[in-house]
């Protein structure tokens, strides 16, 4: 399954790279996110609990961060699993600085596995999408007091065009 | 196919649905006709602590007219509503969309409140909420709120009820004169739910141009949306074969279409433009009659 | 005869207590101490099992224990593959994964628990660490040198070629008008979808040292023999019975993992074991049908004359056998020349490893493939030459009523396929229907015929050619009351043999048929069998009983002859006795049985009693054939394609009872028409079954099919002395390219040549987007 989209957010290249590399920030941007804890090699053992409606699970997995090139992109590495079954995926996410805010792009692709690939098949790149944009939502409102300087580009999580 | 552990409640009155239902808070799951929770349940997708049986809720199940309106209880049953005698005379857009949702035994015990309130994105019911312009109450333990039907839809599964609301009651305008309406529906061939539905309300001037039109397109999208652009194109027009035709190849503007292993979302937007024109040409001429 | 059964119309003896909710089937069964067992099912199509954990799921409660893949190696046998095909690799198979899995739902760990609710809880804990490996789901690239192995120890992905080869490819090579034509067929994966799942209780009962196994299953008697050889049971101690069956389709026609699982658990414990599979598992975990990838060479002559076909077939095994996986596809190549005399063939068959669940028998079973195939071959060639479907097949039938051979080697037992489709044109109004198509397209409206004239191979079969036998075993006991009890091997799970095979005795016998009781499916009551499948249960299975029938016969007229003082041969059974053709001298069917078992004055030689048993092996198979109309309309502006008439004159042999073949027609129509337009059951690139619920997994249903018209000739076989062939199989056989012949005939005007199944609407919607096609 192919994920991508863009995000507008409202503040400098800089400030976005720093705080999506810092764990507080994502911890509380992370839709569902009950732990994040870093591990010696860098990455994050992550419990959440995510879903859309009624559909909620809990899954256990790893975050990676890796080939950051600060602060143009980096490649996030996500494993998880739980009740649902397996979710695997590996994106890049690229920033471009636009007049003092940042454009950012998305671009991965996810594997799902279990109960969640055999039943939910024509819901599953909608879910996906629906949590991301939680995502960045949640996280647009860390970068800012004010939640309503950031919004989608396009619309609510329209894809970059 | 067994659901994990959960503790059940069945309160006996609205009250104490909405005290048991804020104690609980997100721990809770409210049950109704159980046609799209229990199988979540059982696939163990969906695993609430407690559940709250509403099945008790008799005060929960009326139709009944109020005043040019008419408000439906969330636990009227889609058969209820397909075959009532007032539906079907005063507002025949919910009768039909009723018919065409599953089969006899899903419409016995599936919900009008439990099909809003689960928002399945391929849901027939709420394409027509959204062409009827209806409200929608929720009840809690602090009190009552009115949410318009185009709010009430915020994502995929995903409501604008609070947790610890009850969806209590549902209303909808009964239909003006020179006015028509209808839902088509293009079924999937296993699960028979929407692979598109257009629900559309039209009404027409004395003069036969398009006064008002309301459009409610479901299948397509992550939720339910009004087709606004496609309303844009005929609000005060006459509705000429060709207009319509034009009008409808707007129906998914904005939208992403899903895509799943049954059609693509290039074809959904095809189709989605073929349901609300031949949608709207039923109700023009049911307020042509 | 004055009480004629055979040919009428008789209710069913079965449904009373079917339609009433009366019947058992394994989940009904109760026995006390029962346990009940949930399986852990892989979530990855390919991985290696890294840990299990299993401290958290035995804490929970009514646990009595789990067993892993390592715990039952050595101790429970292999899951048994019976196809026999040279140079078959058979890769291990255990009833839980050892160390990899290979599909998703494979068995990893059974949990053993009081009640079922208990064990679904435990099995949720059990924590199983998986490295997932890269899966093999594509069949172009399992076959290249790259690609990752479903089992590394074979080498390859290739579990067997086969090759067929026959007729004077010289004479085609060097007829210069010849013209080929090249065409790929997916024929795709399906789920038998049986309403009831499977299920299985093991009750192993340590005092007698017996192991009894209540099976939802189509093969009690080979089920025993293998269930003692997995477990190491001594099988005289081996019990299977075979209840209520709520359809199988041939899914049940196989030795699961499960059913050898419950059986060592029961043994374990000394307790009964029930396991009752899911909807969910039954639509990953049991065997699948069809998929396979059928690359074509078709040569004709300008005449229409097809003089020979190439076809290389992939065909999508899974990860491991089941039962009779690798002889599916091999039953294509014998049937791929269908009802047409073609000269020269050759099929060249690679069964290929995948990771997925296995394929096996799906009703049809190889033979709806073969089907599909020659039937398409036959419209493209058609469509090529602008020649009407029904004049390509007249072209190529062979003369009707010649014994021939074809160049597969098969010989037909009877054919008249003239006679059949003569009898559709004229049902279906055939021209009528033409005209009426030229009408519409002129008005934008696209109506669709199609044809399909097939054959098909039943009553399976000469032990000769089959795996493990193919006799069956039937046996008459006439009670000291009169009434008759008939034993049946075979196993029918809903196709109403308890019906007709009365009505074969009660005939027989000239008694009452309410008098006959027919027992199947426990192998301690039925002294042997095989089971039903193949079309082969009245065939194969009603012939015993008849030939049983005729000994008991026998035995009888003597007992009455002798009484009589008559000759034994004069002697005629009807209206409830014994007696001279003229009537003159006769004796009540019950005094005659009174003879038998009062034992009083029997003539010299005759034993007491009257039990008789007959095993039948047939000398040949039977190919049942038959010409299906399908008319479908397709809507020009979604795609949709409605089935709006269906015709079908089908050839099953002698009816004996219409009502029951025309049940089975109509179930066999609606599940090959499922196939033409709606079902399929997907993989996706990592090897997840994406049509995991009904949701998704199309399975037809009645308000999408219409009015099916069917009727039929009557060519007796002269392979068994009933003259039935079986028609079990044969709506599915038949119908799936009627329909697919029918939608790409509704879309001449836009010069479709093929689409592949399902022809679901978007595909359909694809070919109209591109507009009308110019005319050549
Ligand atoms: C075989 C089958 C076919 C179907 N076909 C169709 C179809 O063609 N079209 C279609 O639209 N639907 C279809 N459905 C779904 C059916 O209409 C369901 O009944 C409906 O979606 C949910 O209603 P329910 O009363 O069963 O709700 P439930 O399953 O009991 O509940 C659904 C969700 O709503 C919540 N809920 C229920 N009542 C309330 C309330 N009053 N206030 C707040 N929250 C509430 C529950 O907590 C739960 O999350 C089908 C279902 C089945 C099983």
């Amino acid at each position: 399954m192919k994920i991508e989209g863009s995000w507008k957010l409202a503040a400098p290249r800089e400030t976005v790279f720093r705080q999506l590399m810092d764990p507080r920030f994502l911890a509380r941007s992370l839709p569902g996110c009950e732990k994040l804890d870093p591990l010696p090699d860098g990455s994050y053992q992550a419990t959440l609990k995510i879903g859309v409606g009624a559909m909620k699970g809990t899954y256990q997995g790893r975050v990676e961060i890796v080939d950051a090139l600060p602060p143009e992109s980096f490649r996030i590495k996500v494993e998880g699993k739980g009740a649902g079954g397996f979710v695997k995926g590996e994106g890049k996410i690229s920033l471009t600085a636009e007049n003092g805010e940042t454009l950012l792009n998305y671009t991965g692709e996810a594997q799902v596995g279990g109960v969640i690939a055999s039943v939910g098949q024509r819901m599953i790149q909608a879910a996906a999408r629906q949590i991301v944009d939680q995502f960045f939502a949640a996280f647009s409102r860390t970068l800012l007091p004010s939640p309503a300087s950031s919004t989608p580009s396009g619309g609510a999580g329209s894809p970059a065009s | 196919m067994i659901p994990e552990p959960f503790e059940y409640h069945a309160p006996h009155s609205l009250a104490e649905a909405t005290r048991l239902a804020s104690e609980l808070g997100e721990q809770a799951k409210l049950l109704a006709g159980g046609h799209s929770l229990l199988p979540m349940m059982k696939l163990r997708l969906a695993a609430p602590r407690h559940v709250i049986d509403l099945g008790h809720l008799q005060e929960l199940r009326y139709i009944r007219e109020a005043e040019e309106k008419i408000e439906i209880g969330a636990l009227a049953t889609h058969f209820q509503i397909e075959s009532s005698a007032l539906l079907n005379e005063k507002c025949p857009l919910l009768a039909d969309t009723a018919r065409e949702i599953g089969d006899p035994q899903v419409r016995n015990r599936g919900t009008l409140g439990g099909s809003l309130a689960h928002a399945d994105p391929a849901g027939d019911w709420p394409a027509a909420m959204l062409a009827l312009d209806a409200e929608l109450q929720a009840v809690s333990a602090q009190g009552e709120r009115w949410i318009a039907a185009r709010d009430f839809f915020v994502g995929l599964m995903s409501t604008a009820l609070a947790p610890g609301e009850i969806l209590a009651t549902i209303r909808v305008p009964t239909l003006p004169a020179r006015s028509g309406d209808a839902y088509f529906k293009f079924r999937h061939p296993a699960s028979g739910f929407a692979v598109v539905g257009a629900a559309v309300r039209v009404k027409l001037s004395e003069a036969g141009h398009i006064e008002q039109v309301a459009i409610g397109v479901t299948g397509v999208g992550a939720k339910a949306y009004r087709a606004a652009d496609v309303e844009r194109e005929l609000v005060g027009k006459s509705p000429t074969a060709r207009r319509l035709v034009e009008a409808a190849a707007h129906a998914a503007d904005g939208v992403e279409p899903n895509a799943d292993l049954f059609a693509s979302a290039e074809y959904r937007h095809h189709l989605a433009a073929v349901y609300v024109r031949q949608a709207l040409e039923r109700a023009l001429e049911k307020a042509r009659a | 005869m004055s009480v004629k059964l055979l040919g009428e119309r008789i209710k069913r003896k079965e449904d009373p207590r079917l339609i009433q909710g009366r019947g058992h089937y394994v989940d009904d069964l109760p026995l006390c101490n029962m346990l009940y067992l949930a399986f852990v099912r892989s979530p990855h199509a390919h991985a290696q099992i890294k840990s299990i954990q299993l401290e958290e799921a035995r804490k929970m409660p009514g646990v009595g224990a789990i067993y892993t893949g390592k715990d039952l190696d050595g101790r429970l046998g292999l899951i048994p593959c019976a196809a026999g095909i040279e140079g078959l690799k058979i890769p291990d198979h255990p009833c839980l994964a050892l160390g990899r899995v290979r599909y998703v739902g494979e068995p990893v760990a059974v949990v053993v628990a009081n009640n079922r609710y208990q064990a679904a809880d435990a099995a949720a804990k059990v924590e199983v660490d998986y490295n997932a490996l890269p899966a093999v789901v594509d069949m172009d690239r399992a076959v290249a040198p790259s690609s990752p192995l479903v089992h590394e120890s074979l080498g390859d992905n290739m579990a067997f070629v086969a090759k067929l080869e026959g007729g004077d490819w010289k004479a085609v090579e060097a007829d210069a008008s010849v013209k080929v034509l090249k065409q790929r067929l997916v024929n795709q994966r399906l789920a038998p979808l049986s309403m009831e799942t499977r299920g299985v209780v093991a009750s192993y009962s340590p005092g007698e040292d017996t192991l009894t196994v209540w099976s939802s299953t189509q093969i009690p008697h080979l089920l025993k023999t293998q269930l003692a050889v997995m477990t190491g049971t001594d099988e005289a101690r081996v019990r299977v019975i075979a209840p209520e069956v709520g359809g199988a389709f041939g899914s049940k026609l196989n030795v699961y993992a499960e059913e050898g699982v419950a059986c060592f658990v029961s043994r374990q414990f000394g307790q009964p074991v029930k396991w009752i599979e899911s909807r969910r598992e039954n639509l990953m975990a049991t065997i699948h049908g069809r998929d396979q990838i059928d690359d074509l060479e078709i040569y004709y002559r300008p005449d229409g004359k097809v003089v020979g076909l190439k076809c290389r077939i992939l065909a999508d095994l899974g990860a491991y056998h089941q039962l009779l996986t690798p002889a599916i596809p091999t039953l294509t190549a014998l049937m791929i020349l269908g009802s047409y005399n073609i000269p020269a063939v050759f099929v060249e068959t690679k069964g290929l490893f995948t990771n997925k669940m296995a394929t096996d028998a799906y009703r049809g079973a190889g033979r709806p493939e073969a089907t599909y195939i020659i039937e398409r071959v036959m419209d493209l060639v058609a469509l090529e030459l602008k020649l009407d479907p029904v004049e390509i097949r007249l072209k190529n039938f062979p003369p009707p009523g010649k014994d021939i051979v074809l160049a597969t080697g098969v010989s037909y037992d009877t054919d008249n396929y003239q006679k059949t489709l003569k009898k559709v044109l004229t049902l279906s109004s055939y021209k009528k229907l033409r005209r009426e198509q030229a009408r519409l397209r002129k008005k934008g409206k696209y109506l669709g015929i199609g044809l399909s004239t097939y054959v098909e191979i039943c009553a399976m079969g000469p032990s000769s050619r089959m795996p493990a036998g193919g006799w069956e075993s039937g046996t008459v006991r006439v009670e000291p009351t009169g009434k008759v009890t008939v034993l049946s091997g075979t196993s029918p799970h809903g196709q109403g043999e308890e019906t007709s095979f009365a009505q074969i005795v009660a005939e027989e016998l000239g008694v009452p048929y309410d008098d006959v009781t027919v027992y199947h499916g426990d192998t301690n009551q039925v002294p042997m069998g095989i089971g039903t499948f193949g079309s082969r249960t009245t065939a194969v299975g009603g012939t015993a009983i008849y030939l049983a029938t005729q000994r008991i016969k026998r035995k009888m007229a003597r007992l009455a002859a002798h009484k009589l003082g008559v000759k034994p041969g004069e002697m005629v059974f009807r209206d409830g006795k014994v007696e001279r053709e003229d009537g003159s001298k006769s004796m009540k069917f019950a005094e005659v049985v009174g003879e038998a078992y009062f034992a009083k004055q029997l003539p010299s030689g005759v034993e007491p009693g009257l039990v008789e048993n007959f095993v039948f092996e047939p000398p040949n198979y039977t190919y049942p054939f038959g010409a299906h109309v399908a008319v479908v309309e397709v809507d020009g502006e979604t795609g949709e394609v409605s089935l709006r008439n269906y015709y079908a004159v089908d050839d099953c042999g002698r009816i004996l009872n219409p009502m029951l073949v025309d049940g089975q027609i109509h179930g066999g129509l609606a599940q090959g028409i499922g196939q033409a337009l709606w079902e399929e059951h997907v993989y996706d690139e990592n090897g997840q079954l994406l049509t995991g619920t009904l949701m998704d997994c199309a399975v037809p249903k009645a308000h999408q099919l219409c009015w099916f018209e069917t009727a039929n000739t009557e060519t007796r076989t002269p392979v068994n002395p009933l003259g039935v062939k079986g028609v079990g199989e044969a709506g599915t056989i038949g119908s799936t390219p009627a329909i697919v012949n029918a939608v790409i005939d509704a879309l001449q005007p836009f010069g479709a040549r093929h689409l592949d199944m399902p022809l679901k609407p978007e595909k359909v919607w694809r070919i109209l987007k591109q507009g009308p096609a110019q005319a050549a």
